[in-house]
């Protein structure tokens, strides 16, 4: 069994899904620290939304998915960032009529598109084995600006987090961090379309961020727990997928949960509580 | 001393039909400790919100003598500090009392700058000042309302604002906690300059260092002047339409129904 993985491992898409694994772990569950602790989920869920949608219609114009999807996560990112400015009007309503407008697209898109109905359902689940080279390049970039991002403004980062408007009153540029913040969204959501697809990216936007949640209260730590979290579940799920030929999507989103789950039930912080 | 550092006038708030704010003029000298007082929904917190740049709004603004609209630059931004009331946050939220007080210096840092050893013992001095140094390694989810709130109050010193806004910031706590806290903003009034607008509807519990008083209703100013003359039996009952009494006992003001 192990000489038979060791050997697999010498495959080119094989190579090329580890690292996809890697750094789709890595981007997302960054992301997800975001999306748990500024409590927007439907945020996350939108993004990706969008990025699928735009993928559809840019196979449907012949245009790079890549691209298209990405350019219809900008567009959603510059209308939900103002909407959850807004305090006149809860933005769960406006983000869930937003939501199954994209979704609506999209399917309405897949319904058009005659010829390579199969690359239309690679976006919706993804398919880490048919990856090329492109896409590996593009992951890797996308990654790195988001991971340079965090770094760089790691305090800034730790106050909007803290208190958007509080952070903002004293002095620091919220409004633009957090705009930068969803169009790094887009990014790494659209160039994720290719490994894990559009319905099941979202799983990863949340799950490494709430495992973390049940484990500490030091940020930096929170952001490398919810990383490792995100590669475990990666990982682990796309060997499942190997071993017992499932998708490879819907393998990591189950190892997400499980990963979610027993970090639930070992939480120091639910044992903190119960003992008070 | 007599520099006026905030000057509202004509300040009017509408959202949708409703008028929040009617025509508010209103101005503030430098250290002065201005109280806002109304029964609820008179527009306290949205004439706060104006100063502080969180609203919308018609008419003219001015501070520190500069004219100012809705956005703010970074540097009018430094100078305003915040104090909400009861903040919300997660249990298990990852932030320490200590890393929430240093939050207040980041925005004057300014990017790719690391607070140091002087804004960190800043931070521990005014945690002290508030009887909150002992849970500076505490994550600030797991503290009391009243202890958290004054670990915000810290935080706001520590972004060293010229003027501190305070909306309701003793709301729902219990009397002795409220009675620390606005001991403390006693404390801080006599040690920084600062100038100071504290919003509360409750005008048994104010800071003994508040002197003058803006009474709202209705988005109207209804007073300004002597907080001994705006707790006056005559000006509450016409505040809340209803008949109040005021007395004192041992230097302390006390207010009832009639």
């Amino acid at each position: 069994m192990v000489e038979h993985l060791v050997d697999v491992f010498l495959y080119l898409p094989i190579q090329r899904a580890v690292i996809a694994c890697l750094l789709c772990g890595i981007g997302c569950s960054v992301l997800s620290v975001f999306v748990v602790l500024m409590k927007m989920p439907l945020i996350g869920v939108s993004m990706s939304h969008a990025a699928f949608a735009g993928a559809v219609l840019g196979m449907l114009l012949d245009i790079n998915p890549f691209l298209s999807g990405f350019v219809v996560c900008l567009f959603a990112a510059s209308v939900l960032g103002p909407i959850s400015d807004r305090t006149d009007m809860a933005p769960e309503n406006v983000l869930g009529i937003m939501f199954s407008l994209l979704m609506g697209v999209a399917f309405l898109g897949m319904g058009i598109l005659t010829r390579t109905k199969a690359g239309a359902l690679n976006l919706m689940w993804g398919s880490m084995l048919s990856l090329s080279s492109t896409d590996i390049a593009v992951l890797t970039v996308v990654t790195a600006i988001l991971l340079c991002f965090v770094c760089l403004f790691f305090k800034e980062i730790r106050s909007i987090l803290f208190n958007r408007q509080l952070a903002g009153a004293s002095g620091v540029p919220a409004r633009l961090i957090y705009y930068v913040l969803l169009f790094l969204t887009g990014a790494v959501v659209s160039s994720n379309l290719a490994t894990v697809g559009g319905l099941l990216i979202f799983a990863l936007l949340v799950q490494p961020g709430a495992t973390a949640l049940q484990l500490t209260y030091n940020l930096k730590n929170f952001f490398i727990i919810s990383a490792a979290s995100g590669v475990g579940a990666c990982v682990s799920g796309l060997l499942v997928s190997y071993i017992f030929d499932l998708p490879s999507g819907a393998s990591v989103v189950v190892m997400a949960t499980i990963i979610f789950a027993v970090a639930y039930v070992f939480s120091p912080k639910r044992r903190f509580k119960a003992n008070k | 001393m007599n520099e006026k550092i905030i000057e509202l006038e004509g300040i009017v708030v509408k959202k949708g039909r409703d008028i929040l704010l009617d025509g508010i003029n209103l101005s503030v000298l430098r250290n002065e400790f201005v109280g806002i007082i109304g029964p609820n929904g008179a527009g306290k917190t949205t004439l706060l919100n104006v100063i502080a740049g969180f609203e919308r709004f018609t008419g003219t603004l001015k501070l520190f003598g500069q004219k100012e609209g809705w956005t703010r630059s970074r540097e009018t931004r430094l100078r305003i500090g915040y104090v909400p009331q009861q903040l919300q946050i997660d249990k298990a939220f990852p932030i320490l009392a200590f890393e929430t007080v240093m939050t207040g210096v980041i925005g004057r840092l300014g990017f790719f700058r690391t607070p140091g050893r002087e804004e960190k013992e800043k931070a521990m001095h005014l945690m002290e000042m508030m009887h909150v140094d002992h849970l500076s390694d505490r994550p600030l989810g797991q503290l009391s309302g009243g202890e958290r709130q004054k670990v915000i109050l810290a935080r706001a010193i520590m972004q060293q604002p010229d003027i501190l806004l305070m909306d309701e910031p003793t709301a729902n706590l219990d009397i002795a906690v409220q009675k620390e806290f606005l001991n403390l903003i006693n404390e801080i009034q006599r040690h920084e300059v600062l100038t100071l607008c504290f919003v509360t509807h409750d005008f048994t519990m104010l800071p003994d260092t508040m002197r003058r008083a803006v009474l709202l209703n209705c988005g109207k100013v209804v007073f300004d002047g002597d907080i001994d003359a705006a707790l006056s039996k005559e000006t509450l009952s016409k505040l809340f339409g209803y008949p109040m009494e005021t007395f004192e006992r041992d230097g302390r003001r006390f207010v009832s129904y009639g």
